[in-house]
């Protein structure tokens, strides 16, 4: 299988999702296109608007690839995924997922820095085995909107959406690639399905 | 609350000043990278204390291959001041910068890397000497003044937007006799965003005493260098007391 990790914005942080992906021995690829592409990863790292503005372009490759291949957007790249994000100003994103992207609001520090368990909704794939894991984030930003949530996760008692799964698209809020063993599991259980 | 290890390189070695002087060679930074992230360290804090002096470009290389064994944030600093450094460090194993001089110098550098890359991407460095009455940041690794109050120099960058700010101690730094807790407290109290706090742990206790104060993160340096305590006896010690920590 080839794992395409897509690589369009200035931000990104494409190395360190590349060697986490390697390290669980897949074979990775950093990719400005789907094609050829198994399962794509869109990396997180970035402001809304940048990011945006980056993967615009590929709207309709993407969601071409959707109607048959798998893909995860992690953080940022999760959030590129809804219809809107409101980042210093109100900005297009891929629409993928119905859901917008806002400030967290919370009267507690931002961004969010840490260590989180995240809460199931519903059936997960990608925590299969790691439900009582924790894993890192780092963010301002979260997705609401979003009816059919997979996982929930609380800073300071303020509720977020941080897993999406939804056929083929999938979106998590936090960074497995900085999860240490619990997210190098968690993208096996992605490149597994 | 999150264990911080870091760590302080004149490349190709890790060192540890005392009072930012005074340098001691204690490993190379791949090895103590991987090593405290195989210990459970919750981010590692890479510094290149002499580009900005020497005036270089940090060293893109060397960062990316300390990150390389190492999957947890990463956060590397010394010399940075563009975006175009920024998007390299980014692509190529931090998660995030960390800016002292260069900030202090054209402070919008701080807003230019947020608009491009989130707050979250940027860590202001203070490094504060103190004085009678005050407390001042000083720049290039300890060595010259700023003029600059430190917590109205947080407030500052605070509102640029920076993600985080991560503390030292001039007077304490590498002494390994306590935290400076009155400027970390009132650092702490002052500002809206993250504060990570170093220099100065020397026990078990000085960790505790500090982690009191509600820190978003705690920094370590000579421990473990020096193989005084290992991070996962930190966090022992800070869960036995009643703290979360993530093991």
């Amino acid at each position: 299988m080839r794992v395409g990790i897509l690589d369009c914005a200035i931000g990104g942080n494409i190395y360190s999702i590349k060697k986490a992906i390697d390290k669980i021995g897949y074979e990775t690829q950093i990719v400005k296109s789907t094609s050829g592409v198994d399962k794509l990863i869109i990396p997180g790292v970035g402001s809304y608007p940048e990011g945006a503005d980056a993967i615009i372009p590929f709207k309709d490759e993407l969601q071409e690839f959707v109607t048959t291949n798998m893909i995860m957007g992690i953080c940022l790249g999760m959030q590129l995924l809804c219809q809107k994000g409101f980042e210093f100003y109100p900005h297009e994103g891929l629409g993928l997922v119905d859901g917008e992207c806002v400030k967290i609001n919370s009267d507690k520090p931002l961004p969010h820095l840490g260590w989180n368990n995240v809460e199931l909704i519903r059936d997960s794939k990608l925590l299969k085995g790691l439900e009582n894991e924790k894993f890192y984030f780092m963010h301002s930003y979260e997705v609401v909107n979003y009816t059919g949530c997979t996982a929930l996760t609380t800073y300071e008692k303020h509720k977020f959406v941080s897993i999406i799964e939804n056929g083929n698209i999938f979106g998590v809020q936090f960074h497995p690639e900085k999860s240490g063993e619990a997210g190098l599991k968690l993208f096996k259980n992605f490149l597994s399905l | 609350m999150r264990i911080i290890a870091r760590l302080d390189v004149k490349p190709p070695n890790v060192v540890k000043p005392i009072h930012f002087d005074g340098l001691k060679k204690v490993g190379k930074p791949q090895d103590l990278a991987k090593k405290y992230y195989e210990d459970g360290a919750d981010e590692i804090v890479y510094i290149d204390i002499v580009s900005s002096l020497y005036r270089r470009d940090i060293l893109f290389d060397l960062a990316k291959d300390v990150s390389k064994d190492i999957f947890t944030p990463f956060a590397v600093g010394g010399g940075v001041r563009t975006i175009e450094h920024t998007q390299k460090l980014i692509h190529n194993g931090a998660d995030k910068v960390i800016l002292n001089t260069n900030a202090i110098i054209d402070p919008s550098i701080i807003k230019g890397i947020v608009s491009v890359f989130g707050s979250q991407a940027v860590t202001i460095h203070i490094q504060a000497k103190k004085w009678d009455s005050w407390y001042e940041c000083y720049t290039d690794c300890g060595r010259n003044r700023s003029d600059k109050h430190v917590i109205e120099w947080a407030k500052e960058v605070e509102d640029f937007g920076a993600g985080e700010i991560i503390l030292s101690v001039i007077d304490n730094d590498g002494r390994q006799r306590g935290f400076d807790l009155e400027l970390s407290n009132k650092l702490i109290e002052s500002v809206n965003i993250p504060v990570v706090i170093g220099s100065g742990a020397g026990s078990l206790d000085d960790i505790l005493e500090v982690a009191k104060l509600n820190p978003s993160g705690i920094a370590i340096a000579s421990l473990l260098h020096y193989n005084v305590l290992t991070i996962e006896e930190i966090k022992q010690h800070l869960i036995n007391n009643g703290f979360h920590v993530h093991i």
